[in-house]
């Protein structure tokens, strides 16, 4: 459960080349934080949220937010995930539950129970030094969950942690199965249904903060946060580009680093410009040929959701064995990742189709339609899958799409196990044996056809 | 041996043996479809009003062999179960996968099915899941009527509204009956044991509704209501999407308890709601889903004013249940969500409680055994010295 209990780790020489500009986005995220646990202080409403980015909405109704999965990946990242997954498994959690949930769903627990929470409004006040956060208890609840039916029961068990006294919307989303033959990534009749019943809710959210909040809602405020996040999006989308290139120029890695700030951070100019200079510098080392790992020899892509509490030792652990890790359905098929969708002046409806295109929320048939394109169009020798133990919602395909990739383009991959939010999954030995061994077949594989 | 005695063996080895029942009607009905469905809120009803059958895929019990490399193995037994039956052929049986609901699990084991079997439709068909919102009802009738088109497409041939009602009736009866002989329970008849019970819903779960209610109609009149002993009363709750296993069952009343109610999907939750047949038949329809949710609360439903707590004290209030036995198949995630709430709403009123998390690949029945014996002598100790 803490990251005191992680089986024992190799040492790793760092062979990583990270990008110095995502270094920017780490504070732009530790100033967001801190802001948001002194919202209260500043007499801001708080609302806590999962799913989709609707901090778009939140920032034009003048509320202060809170996003549970990312709260609880900041935990397990600065490995301070323990007590409030501690609290919630005295509350009855069982370690099986997506780990996310479980350590948010601590935290609420944590917020009632701490008599000093009570009066001062801020989680487990007795735990603060551990928990390294101050974060406020919500004045409202909005679940904003595609694709995973966890999302949803989550948010329905925070309110009832919080005595049911915090009002709760929930936005409904369609899983995009795929039923009809004219389904497909981007298109067909049930892409559109659902796009414009999202669109519709999201509406009715705006009439529902406002009623709760009092205040009128902002529509250019929305319209101009919007601008900013599709200008970030757009200079996100082509640093992912760039990193085509042979060497490759980043890293996986170096874009997990990039997901707070595209995911909760607000539309503004400091947005653009960060993403500016993480792509800038992207092509810099193109032009110049640096590449993002030391001496180069595979390109992998990795299929699961971040382990968090294992980040830096990843990124270390693959470089160490030369393996660029380029692409992965966490980064190249989520967070605002098809910019051209959004229309700056009515942005709803593509806000609404991004929350849709969450990469959980697609049958195996369009994510296997995702997975071979981004496998051929980074040209990359193996998939690693992170068989990411509490989170079904992203391990159900992982065993089909393996299989297709192995049909379809002969690419072999390997599964290791872990988790997003609890180091006590992770199995270094497994992903040691097993990346060494594809890693070999690829020599093999190369050694045959030369 | 009576005729109600063979009338439940019949359903017995329905419930045991649902393949070769399904083969048995396929060979009586060569022209007709087999449609297998997911638990829990399709309404088989339009598959029967379009002359299909219409069956509740099971679990069959059959220890996990290919479908390992489908599914994880943290997913829970009974999804694992169908990546299996795809894997092995075992699903040959149906002609179509349809799936009404959402948990993520399901969806997982219908996508391993839909690229085992393309030649199988797999359709989803949503029914939302969020019950609060004021565009439910409306959701959910736009949905029946995708799925009775869905279904009419795949059956060949358009469904009658009189049919459609008549077929209400049919599941409406055989409900009830059920639900008579559940109520009998709670009120204190001990004339069915748990097994036999979950065999009488495991069975109506495939078979066609008159068929079943009429072999229940001849086990019930067979059978003479029995008046329930001084044994600790037990309410049994959870096991969704498919049954615990019968040794389970046994085990329990062996230890010196005697089932007084339960929520399970073979038990109550099966047949706790029926549909208003006053109603237009869509309508019915619509409303008996929204209904479900009220009549027993589920915990892959959000619903902000309906409590599966609340309920289940209010059944062990009804039964007179002494103490509760949680069945959570493992990795269950909306069942490991609620629990919680359930544990702390039962502590509250001082219920004493057991967790014991179920899993496909058998079960540690001695350690099960010693951990019920604890909570029926933990029970005992509840009851005012004189009883
Ligand atoms: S299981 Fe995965 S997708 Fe579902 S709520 Fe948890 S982290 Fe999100
Ligand atoms: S609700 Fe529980 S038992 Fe049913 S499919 Fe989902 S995880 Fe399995």
């Amino acid at each position: 459960m803490t990251a005191t209990l992680n089986t024992p780790v190799t040492p790793v020489t760092d062979r990583t080349n990270r990008l110095t500009s995502t270094k920017k986005g780490g504070q732009m995220v530790a100033d967001y934080w801190e802001d948001l646990f002194t919202a209260r202080e500043r007499g801001k409403q708080i609302v806590w949220y999962n799913g989709g980015a609707l901090n778009p909405i939140f920032q034009a109704a003048g509320v202060a937010w809170c996003h549970g999965e990312a709260f609880a990946a900041r935990l397990a990242a600065q490995g301070l995930e323990g007590p409030a997954q501690l609290a919630g498994a005295e509350h009855g959690y069982n370690a099986e539950l997506c780990s996310y949930s479980r350590t948010h769903l601590g935290c609420a627990v944590l917020t009632v129970q701490g008599d000093e929470g009570i009066n001062t409004g801020v989680v487990g006040a007795h735990d603060q030094a551990e928990l390294a956060s101050r974060l406020p208890a919500p004045d409202f609840f909005v679940n904003n969950y595609a694709g995973c039916s966890t999302g949803q029961q989550w948010d329905e068990i925070s309110y009832r942690v919080f005595d049911k006294e915090v009002p709760i919307f929930n936005i409904s989303h369609p899983f995009l199965w795929g039923n009809k033959p004219d389904s497909g990534y981007l298109k067909g009749e049930e892409w559109e249904s659902a796009s414009h019943y999202v669109r519709d809710q999201l509406l009715d959210l705006i009439t529902w903060l406002e009623e709760k909040t009092g205040n009128p809602f902002d529509w250019d405020m929305l319209r101009e946060s919007m601008t900013y996040i599709k200008k970030a999006a757009e200079l996100r989308r082509e640093g992912l580009e760039l990193c085509k290139a042979k060497p490759a120029p980043a890293t996986f890695w170096d874009w997990i680093s990039a997901i707070a700030p595209i995911n909760f951070l607000p539309g503004n100019q400091e947005l653009v410009d960060y993403f500016q200079s993480v792509r800038d510098e992207i092509q810099d080392r193109v032009d110049k040929g640096i590449s993002g790992v030391e001496n180069e020899k595979y390109r992998v892509y990795f299929d699961g959701i971040m382990n968090w509490n294992k980040l830096g030792f990843l990124s270390r652990k693959f470089a160490e064995h030369g393996v660029a890790v380029l692409a992965g359905r966490y980064i190249t098929n989520a967070f605002w990742q098809e910019p051209q969708l959004i229309d700056t002046e009515d942005p709803l409806l593509g806000m609404a189709q991004h929350y849709l295109l969450c990469p959980t929320n697609h049958g195996t048939k369009t994510l296997d339609y995702l997975t071979l394109r981004d496998c051929e169009e980074y040209d990359v020798d193996g998939i690693v899958f992170h068989s990411t133990r509490t989170c079904r919602a992203f391990t159900g395909p992982q065993r089909l799409l393996a299989r297709s990739a192995q049909n379809n383009l002969g690419i072999p991959s390997i599964f290791f196990e872990g988790d997003v939010a609890d180091a006590s999954f992770y199995k270094e030995e497994i992903l040691e044996s097993r990346l060494a061994a594809m890693l070999e077949g690829i020599d093999v594989k190369r050694t045959q056809a030369s | 041996m009576s005729s109600g005695a063979a009338a439940l063996e019949a359903l017995r080895a329905v419930a045991r043996d649902p393949r070769s029942h399904i083969e048995a009607w396929r060979s009586i009905h060569p022209d007709r479809k087999v449609l297998g469905v997911l638990p829990m809120n399709f309404p088989r009803e339009l598959a029967h009003a379009a002359g299909v059958m219409a069956v509740i895929v099971p679990d069959d019990q059959e220890p996990v062999t290919e479908g390992r490399a489908f599914l994880p193995e943290f997913y829970c037994g009974y999804t694992r179960n169908l990546a299996d039956q795809a894997a092995t052929g075992r699903f040959d049986q149906y002609d179509a996968l349809f799936v009404a609901d959402h948990c993520i699990q399901l969806l997982g084991s219908a996508d391993v099915v839909r690229a085992l079997e393309p030649t199988r439709p797999v359709f989803l068909g949503q029914l939302i899941s969020s019950m609060s919102d004021p565009w439910a009802g409306r959701k959910t009738t736009e949905m029946m009527v995708t799925l009775r088109t869905e279904v009419e497409t795949f059956a060949g041939a358009a469904i009658d509204d009189d049919v459609l009602a008549a077929s209400i009736r049919s599941f409406n009866r055989d409900r009830d009956l059920m639900r008579q002989i559940f109520d009998a329970r709670t009120a204190g008849d001990t004339a069915f044991s748990p097994v036999e019970l979950q065999d009488i819903v495991a069975s109506a779960q495939i078979m066609d509704p008159d068929e079943h209610h009429d072999l229940l109609a001849q086990v019930v009149a067979d059978r003479a209501p029995r008046t329930r002993d001084g044994r600790i009363r037990v309410h049994l709750s959870g096991h969704l999407c498919h049954a615990p296993r019968r040794e389970l069952l046994e085990v329990i009343e062996e230890v010196g308890a005697v089932i007084v109610d339960d929520d399970l999907w073979t038990g109550r939750r099966y047949l706790q709601t029926g549909m208003d047949e006053s109603l237009a038949p869509m309508d019915a329809l619509a409303q008996w889903y929204g209904g479900r949710n009220t009549a027993l609360p589920c915990p892959t439903r959000v619903q902000h004013d309906v409590d599966w707590d609340a309920w289940l004290l209010d059944a062990v209030r009804r039964s007179g249940a002494e103490a509760v036995v949680h069945l959570m198949p493992k990795f269950c995630e909306p069942h490991m969500l609620y629990y919680p709430e359930l544990r702390s709403a039962l502590d509250e009123a001082g219920v004493p409680q057991l967790l014991i998390e179920t899993e496909h690949e058998g079960i540690p029945l001695e350690s099960f055994r010693t951990r019920l014996e604890a909570l029926i002598e933990r029970t005992h100790r509840n009851r005012p010295a004189y009883a």
